[in-house]
C-alpha cells in the first residue's frame, strides 16, 4: 500500500516536472499535441480495462467522455451557489472556480460517467460480443441525442467559453494516476479475475468468480476515467458540443487499443501516442505534396501496414516494464552479482 | 527521491527565466503570410474544398495583380478533418509556428469556436467565411465573419413568407440534431409570430431519417400556407417528394443549406416553384459576380457554390482591411476590419457591425426547372 502511494506520488511529481518543461520551454503547438496525447492515453488505458482485460467489446467510450466533459464544464462555468431563501444565485463567479475548483469538477465528471456506466452496465453486460458492442454504441448515441435536446447545456451548439484549466499537470497527473492504478489492478487478484473472465467466463464462474460483478466493476472503472478524460478535453478545447462525442470518437479509441495491443496498458499508451501524433505529424507532408486529403489517406495506409505486420498489436498482450527492458538491453550487471 | 525533487526544483528555476511565446510579424519585404484552416477531409469535406477553391482563386488574382500593397500573398492551408480538436491544433500551428498575419476559417462553427481562442490569445485577426453560430465572434475582438447569421437568415425567410408569399399560417420541419436547423427554425418562428403570423405545426426529425411521412401527415392536417424546411439539400429533396406524394402542394421554403447541384435532380421535380435564401445568386447581373463566376468556371470547370463565393470574399476583405489600415500591423488591420462599411463583395454589400458580424442582404431564389431564378434581396433593415 505504502509502495503504491510512493509510486503514485512519483507519477504526480513526474507530471509536475513535465508540466514545468512544457509550460516554459515548449512552443504552444507541440505543447498542445503533448496535452492531447495525455487525454488519449487516459481514454485508451481506461477502455483497455473493459475491452482488453475483461474482453468485453464496448463502443460507448465517447458517451462516457461526453458525460464527464459536460458535467465538469457545467461545474466550472454555470454552477453557482444558490441561496434558497432569496431564490437567487449569490455569487457572480462559478462555484468551482480556479485552481481548487477544477479537481472537484473533474472528479464530479468522472463520478457522473461512472454512475452512467453502472446504470448502463447492469442490463447490457448480460450481452456478449457483438450484442454488447451494439448496445454500447446505442448508449453513446443516446447521450449525444439527449445533450442535443437539452437547452440548459446549449443544445446542439454546446457549451462555449469554458476556462482553460486543463494544463499539462492535470492531464498527465490524471494519466499517471490512471496508468498506475490500472497497473496495480492488473496484478491484483481482481485483475486476474478480469482476465479469467476474458479467457473463459464459464471456467471463471466455476472457480468462484462472480463474472457479472467483475464485468460491471471493470465497466464502471473504465467509465470513470473516460469521464475524467472528457472533463480534461473540455477544459483544453474550451468549447464542447455533442458532435465532438460521436461514435467515431469511440472507434478512434478502439483503434488505439488494437494498434497498441489489446490487453496491454502500456500498449494502449503507445497506441494513443501514435494515433494522436501521426495526423499532426503528417500535416507538413500534406503541405509539401499539395494534395488535400493526402494526410488522411496516408494515415489510413500506415494503419493497414502496421496491422498487416503485427495483427496482435505492437505489444500484443505484453506490458512494457522495467523488467522487460532489462531483459532486452544488454545487461551491465556482472555475472554472479544479484541484479 | 530527494535527489529527484531537487532536480525538479532546479529545472523549475532554470525554466522560469525562459521567455513567453513571441509571434513573428507574418510578413516580410516580398510576402504577406495568410493562413487558411478548413476541413478538406471528413464529413464536411465538400464545404471545405469549395471554400479553399474560392480562396485560392482570389489569392491567384491578387498575386497576378501585384499583391497587397506590393506584397504577394503566401497561403498556408491546414486541414481540420471536420474535428474541433484538429481545428484547434491547426490554429495553434498557424499562429505560433507559421506566424500568419491573418487567419481565415473555418466553415463549421464548432471548429471556428475551437480555433478562435488561439488567434485571440496571440492577437491575430481571424475571419471566418461561413460560420453562422452567433457565439463564434463573441470569442474575442479579433474574431470576424463575412457571412450572415442564422438569426437573420431565419427571420429573412419569415419576412419573405409573409411579404412575398402572403403566408399567414406556416409549418416548420426541423432536424433536431443539427444546430443550424434548430437555430434557423427558432428565429423563423419568432419573426413569423411577431409579425402576426401563426406557426400551425413544428415537427422534428432525427439526423439520418429518410421517411418523413408521419411529420408530413401532421403538417398537412393543419393546412399551412407555407412549409419552412431549415435543412440541407438531401433532406429537402426527400421531404419535398413526400409532401407532394401526400398532396401537400404549398410552397416550400429553405435556407442556404439547400444550395447544391444535386437539389433539383434529387427532388425529381418536387421542388418546382419553391424558394430558398442564399448568400449570392449565380444569375446576379452585378458585374463583380459575373466576373467571379466566369473566372471560377475557367479555373475549376463548374459553377461556384456559396461557400466558394464566401471564401473568395474573405481574401478580398482581408486585402481591403490591410489597405485601409495603411500598414502591416495586426492591431491596425483589426481596427480596419471592425470599421469596414459598405464593402461590395460577390456575396453582396455588407458592413461589419459592432459584434464583428457581417450585416448583409440575403438573396431569395426561386427554383424553376434546373435553374435558380433570382427573386429579390432582403436587407437587414427589412426584418428588424
Amino acid at each position: 500500500m505504502l509502495r503504491a502511494l510512493g509510486i503514485l506520488c512519483l507519477g504526480l511529481a513526474g507530471a509536475f516536472g513535465l508540466h514545468l518543461v512544457v509550460s516554459n520551454a515548449v512552443p504552444p503547438y507541440p505543447a498542445l499535441i503533448v496535452n492531447m496525447c495525455g487525454i488519449s492515453i487516459i481514454l485508451a488505458i481506461s477502455l483497455n480495462v473493459i475491452n482488453g482485460l475483461t474482453g468485453q467489446f464496448s463502443l460507448g467510450h465517447a458517451g462516457f467522455m461526453a458525460i464527464g466533459a459536460y458535467v465538469s464544464a457545467y461545474f466550472t462555468t454555470t454552477l453557482r451557489y444558490f441561496d434558497p431563501d432569496a431564490a437567487r444565485y449569490i455569487s457572480e463567479a462559478p462555484l468551482f472556480d480556479g485552481l481548487w475548483g477544477f479537481p472537484p469538477a473533474l472528479l464530479a465528471g468522472g463520478i457522473a460517467a461512472a454512475l452512467a456506466g453502472l446504470i448502463v452496465g447492469i442490463p447490457t453486460l448480460r450481452l456478449k460480443g457483438d450484442y454488447l458492442a451494439i448496445a454500447t454504441l446505442g448508449f453513446g448515441e443516446i447521450v449525444s441525442i439527449l445533450l442535443s435536446n437539452f437547452r440548459a447545456v446549449g443544445g446542439t451548439k454546446g457549451l462555449t467559453s469554458i476556462p482553460g484549466y486543463a494544463d499539462t499537470f492535470w492531464i498527465y497527473g490524471s494519466a499517471a494516476t490512471c496508468l498506475i492504478l490500472t497497473g496495480f489492478l492488473q496484478r491484483s487478484t481482481f485483475g486476474r479475475a478480469l482476465i479469467a473472465v476474458r479467457e473463459n467466463e464459464l471456467a471463471a464462474e466455476v472457480m468462484g468468480i462472480n463474472a457479472a460483478r467483475m464485468k460491471i466493476t471493470a465497466f464502471v472503472y473504465g467509465a470513470f476515467f473516460a469521464g475524467v478524460a472528457g472533463g480534461l478535453f473540455g477544459h483544453l478545447m474550451l468549447t464542447i458540443s455533442p458532435a465532438n462525442f460521436g461514435y467515431m470518437k469511440s472507434v478512434e479509441v478502439v483503434v488505439m487499443l488494437v494498434l497498441g495491443g489489446l490487453g496491454s496498458s502500456t500498449g494502449a499508451v503507445v497506441g494513443a501516442l501514435i494515433l494522436t501524433v501521426l495526423p499532426e505529424a503528417l500535416r507538413d507532408v500534406e503541405r509539401q505534396v499539395e494534395l488535400s486529403g493526402f494526410r488522411m489517406a496516408l494515415y489510413a495506409l500506415l494503419l493497414v501496414v502496421m496491422m498487416l505486420f503485427r495483427p496482435q498489436g505492437i505489444f500484443g498482450q505484453r506490458e512494457l516494464s522495467l523488467k522487460l527492458l532489462r531483459r532486452l538491453l544488454p545487461s551491465r550487471d556482472k555475472p554472479g552479482r544479484q541484479p | 527521491m530527494r535527489k529527484a525533487l531537487a532536480a525538479v526544483a532546479l529545472l523549475a528555476v532554470s525554466l522560469a527565466t525562459a521567455c513567453g511565446t513571441k509571434i513573428g510579424p507574418g510578413h516580410d519585404d516580398k510576402e504577406v503570410h495568410l493562413g487558411l484552416f478548413v476541413s478538406t477531409s471528413g464529413e464536411i469535406a465538400t464545404f471545405g474544398e469549395d471554400t479553399k477553391k474560392g480562396v485560392e482563386l482570389a489569392v491567384e488574382e491578387i498575386n497576378a495583380a501585384g499583391g497587397i500593397k506590393g506584397k504577394k500573398i503566401k497561403l498556408t492551408h491546414y486541414d481540420t478533418a471536420s474535428k474541433p480538436e484538429e481545428g484547434k491544433a491547426a490554429a495553434t500551428k498557424l499562429a505560433t509556428q507559421d506566424n500568419v498575419f491573418v487567419a481565415m476559417g473555418a466553415v463549421a462553427s464548432g471548429i471556428s469556436l475551437a480555433a478562435a481562442p488561439e488567434f485571440q490569445k496571440y492577437g491575430i485577426p481571424m475571419v471566418s467565411p461561413s460560420s453562422t453560430n452567433p457565439t463564434v465572434t463573441q470569442q474575442g475582438n479579433y474574431i470576424f465573419r463575412v457571412c450572415y447569421l442564422d438569426d437573420f437568415q431565419g427571420a429573412a425567410c419569415a419576412a419573405f413568407a409573409q411579404n412575398d408569399l402572403k403566408a399567414k399560417k406556416a409549418a416548420i420541419l426541423q432536424n433536431q440534431d443539427d444546430a443550424y436547423s434548430t437555430g434557423l427554425s427558432d428565429f423563423f418562428e419568432a419573426r413569423f409570430k411577431k409579425a402576426g403570423g401563426e406557426i400551425v405545426a413544428k415537427e422534428s426529425y432525427k439526423k439520418g431519417t429518410s421517411d418523413f411521412n408521419t411529420q408530413v401527415t401532421n403538417i398537412k392536417a393543419k393546412s399551412p400556407d407555407v412549409v419552412f424546411l431549415p435543412c440541407y439539400y438531401n433532406d429537402a429533396a426527400l421531404i419535398a417528394q413526400q409532401c407532394r406524394a401526400q398532396g401537400l402542394n404549398v410552397p416550400l421554403l429553405g435556407g442556404d443549406g439547400w444550395e447544391s447541384d444535386k437539389l433539383v435532380p434529387n427532388a425529381k421535380g418536387a421542388l418546382e416553384g419553391c424558394y430558398f435564401g442564399n448568400h449570392y445568386a449565380e444569375a446576379d447581373a452585378n458585374p463583380k459576380v459575373v466576373a467571379f463566376v466566369e473566372a471560377y468556371r475557367k479555373k475549376y470547370g463548374n459553377a461556384p457554390s456559396s461557400l466558394a463565393a464566401l471564401g473568395y470574399d474573405v481574401v478580398y476583405v482581408v486585402k481591403k482591411a490591410i489597405e485601409d489600415a495603411g500598414e502591416f500591423d495586426r492591431a491596425k488591420v483589426r481596427d480596419a476590419l471592425a470599421k469596414l462599411k459598405g464593402y461590395e463583395g460577390v456575396t453582396g454589400k455588407f458592413d461589419i457591425d459592432e459584434n464583428r458580424d457581417a450585416r448583409k442582404s440575403i438573396s431569395m431564389l426561386k427554383i424553376e426547372g434546373e435553374k435558380f431564378r433570382f427573386v429579390r434581396q432582403i436587407n437587414p433593415s427589412e426584418v428588424e
